[in-house]
């Protein structure tokens, strides 16, 4: 089937990778390969439109970076996020970025864990001293764990109520709709605020009373014991941000279903006695799942822009803890004299935000079979063009 | 074959209505009948009659804003017995009897399946849902017999295609064999051919003949089709504006059609009976059920119209033992 189109370079390793992921499956299900022949030519079309769009591609290489580096930033930064270098120099009091510092060789310096040599502040430091490269890397790990510790949840509140609500229509709808509507009334930041203002102390109360639980969230966020009561600024922002989040996905699973429940396949099921959960979870939400993930994909970026806006206005992560929005709103009582400390993380917000909106976007293309089609009717064209001239 | 004392399902006075944004319609205004074990019962009507919502009552698959106002769907679940009243059944009691005992073959069956799914699957669901067969996978081997029994060419290979690999004829084939895979004894066909071109609907009405003596089972057929009534049915009721006009035995009503609807309809459908020269239409337009003409809702268009009929409902009449109208004429 894939034979037809002209394959750039791009194409032969996408190929290669799906072919690569279906073999392994293969080997942990045998037998698979075969039935899911269909699937596997389906995702090589899907990642041949992705190759010929430029936004996806960049969109793509945009997120890809951002986990990468939120994954190993911990551990390829220089130093900690809360390493305070004017203990060493004072050159690294507000230093500007290529500022070259020493650390001699201290019991301090050993007692923070850093290692005696000189140092490239490659993005220069700030107030306190603390390597912004370094706090920029932490920063990222913070931003995708609030991103999707939010998108576990908050989402999928909305998506049940919408499944519900659309479904059974009346009476239900209504309720579930108004009350909806009472949450979308609200500006969800000053709501998200409200919340995040709110919460911290019982949330400090029940790590403290859950070691575990307080554990689980260190290492996610790659923090320090002695920050757990400044971690539990960011778990509130979480769970603020469930709480505002749904609304919007309520509305639209609910239009989805709506129009979905209209199909006659959903009308002859309810006929033949397939029960309700059933309906809604084999025949209604496969069907509409392509929206929804687009647009939870759209939405990723909008966490990390709330989280970083909740920071920047001083209700979400706390210092030391490195974050984006927290690291601008340090460093904006310096700006514009030492503007790295601006420039760096803002630009880092919307590098990750605009690659989530393009991989959004491209997405959306790939899973709508209509737009798909068109493309992949382009490519085929081009191939039988070629082939006439030759002739 | 025929049983003509064992009734399997009584419908009394139903009422039917619609709460829209343009007012209330009154789709179905006191509607009776019942149908006997075996026999093949017809509703006749133009479209938007109320054939599909009488149809969808007995189970009461009415959806909002649609509610079922009045009225009592007695099914005899044993021949004999004492009858339940499917509308006063809560809906998990009604989803076993959906299906398993009482099944449905839509109009459209490319829109009937959904296109996610194959046909071993969408078949297996219902048996599984009924508790049928344990696992989806036993479902895909009883899906190659039922697909055999509806006469599904090559079933072993059908039985893993998607709807969208299968034709027009293929699909209804496997929609019939969804509905009765779990041997239900009443089957309602809502206009089971409409979508199909007309060779096709020749083979799924030779299908169903067969598949009702086979198993025995008792049909409602909806239709707006004569010809298939004749073929088809052993009763009929005709329906106009959510109402029952008249209802005879299959030959007694081309033979001798007393409402005058009847008479209309028949004269605009070739008949097989008796020969027409000309086919003629009925003036006037079906009436708006939110606003519908008092007394006989006929009566605009009807040329036998009396002062009586403005204003009063008729009554139901019975004629013979098996013909019944509800016309002031015969009063």
């Amino acid at each position: 089937m894939s034979e037809i189109y002209e394959k750039k370079l791009l194409d032969k390793f996408s190929d290669a990778l799906i072919e690569g992921f279906a073999k392994f499956l293969d080997k942990v299900r045998p037998g698979w390969y075969k039935k899911n022949k269909a699937r596997v030519d389906e995702w090589k079309l899907m990642a041949y439109a992705l190759n010929r769009s430029p936004p996806g591609l960049i969109g793509l290489a945009l997120v890809i970076v951002f986990i990468v580096l939120a994954i190993v930033g911990p551990y390829i930064a220089p130093f900690n996020y809360d390493t305070p270098l004017t203990a060493f120099d004072r050159d690294a009091y507000l230093a500007p970025p290529g500022t070259v510092i020493t650390i001699p060789n201290t019991t301090a310096a050993k007692f923070l864990g850093v290692r005696s040599g000189n140092y490239t502040l490659l993005l220069g430091s700030d107030d306190y001293g603390r390597d912004l490269f370094s706090r920029i890397l932490y920063g990222a790990r913070t931003s995708l764990i609030v991103a999707i510790m939010v998108m576990l949840v908050g989402p999928w509140i909305g998506i049940l109520i919408g499944l519900v609500a659309g479904y059974y229509g009346g009476k239900i709808d209504e309720i579930l709709m108004r009350f909806t509507d009472i949450f979308l009334a609200f500006p969800g930041l000053i709501l998200a605020i409200a919340f995040s203002a709110v919460l911290p102390p019982r949330i400090q109360y029940f790590l403290n009373a859950n070691p575990a639980v307080r554990q689980f969230f260190l290492s996610l966020f790659s923090l320090k014991v002695q920050h757990a009561g400044s971690m539990a600024y960011l778990v509130s922002v979480i769970i603020a941000l469930w709480i505002v989040w749904w609304p919007g996905y309520a509305r639209l699973v609910r239009g989805l279903v709506l129009s979905a429940r209209e199909n006659l396949y959903v009308e002859a099921a309810r006929a033949l006695g397939v029960p309700t959960r059933w309906i809604l979870l084999r025949h209604i939400t496969p069907n509409i799942i392509g929206p929804i993930l687009v647009y939870l994909t759209l939405d990723f970026g909008g966490v990390i822009l709330t989280e970083a806006g909740l920071s920047f206005l001083g209700v979400g992560a706390v210092p030391p803890i490195a974050d984006w929005g927290r690291i601008i709103n340090d460093g904006s009582q310096y700006f514009p004299n030492s503007w790295w400390l601006v420039f760096y993380p803002g630009l880092m917000i919307l590098l990750t935000v605009l690659g989530f909106n393009l991989i959004g976007d491209t997405l959306r293309d790939i899973l709508d079979p209509k737009t798909r089609r068109s493309i992949e009717f382009k490519l085929k064209k081009k191939k039988q063009k070629g082939e006439k001239n030759e002739v | 074959m025929k049983s003509e004392h064992l009734p399997i399902i009584e419908v009394k006075d139903l009422y039917v209505n619609f709460y829209t944004y343009a007012g209330v319609v009154k789709a179905i205004d006191g509607v009776s009948f019942t149908i006997y074990r075996g026999e093949t019962y017809c509703l006749v009507g133009e479209t938007g009659c109320g054939k599909s919502v009488t149809a969808k009552s007995l189970t009461k698959l009415i959806r909002p804003p649609g509610r079922i106002e009045k009225g009592q769907v007695l099914y005899y679940r044993e021949p004999g017995k004492e009858p339940i009243d499917l509308l006063g059944l809560s809906e998990e009691e009604l989803r076993r009897i959906r299906g398993a005992e009482i099944s449905y073959i839509f109009q459209d069956p490319s829109a009937s399946l959904d296109p996610l799914y194959n046909i071993g699957y969408q078949i297996s669901e219902t048996m599984y849902d009924h508790g049928l067969i344990s696992s989806i996978k036993e479902g895909f081997l009883k899906a190659v017999d039922i697909l055999k029994s509806v006469l599904m060419p090559d079933p072993e290979t059908r039985v893993k295609n998607y709807p969208h690999e299968l034709s027009g004829g293929m699909k209804q084939r496997a929609v019939i064999g969804i509905s009765l895979s779990n041997n239900p004894r009443l089957v309602i066909a809502d206009e089971p051919t409409t979508a199909l071109d007309a060779t096709v609907q020749d083979q799924i009405m030779d299908l169903l003949k067969k598949l009702k003596k086979e198993k025995n089972l008792t049909v409602l057929l909806i239709t707006h089709n004569m010809g298939l009534v004749a073929d088809m049915c052993d009763r009929v009721a005709v329906m106009y504006a959510g109402r029952i006009v008249e209802e005879a035995d299959i030959y007694e009503l081309f033979k001798n059609p007393l409402h005058p609807y009847t008479k209309a309809l028949l004269k605009a459908v070739p008949n097989p009976v008796k020969k027409i020269d000309k086919l003629e239409s009925i003036p006037g337009t079906v009436p708006n059920l939110i606003y519908p003409p008092p007394g006989c809702r006929f009566h605009p268009r009807c040329q036998y119209a009396m002062e009586k009929c403005k204003s009063e409902r008729p009554p139901e009449i019975w004629v013979s033992s098996t013909h019944r109208v509800s016309c002031w004429l015969y009063s």
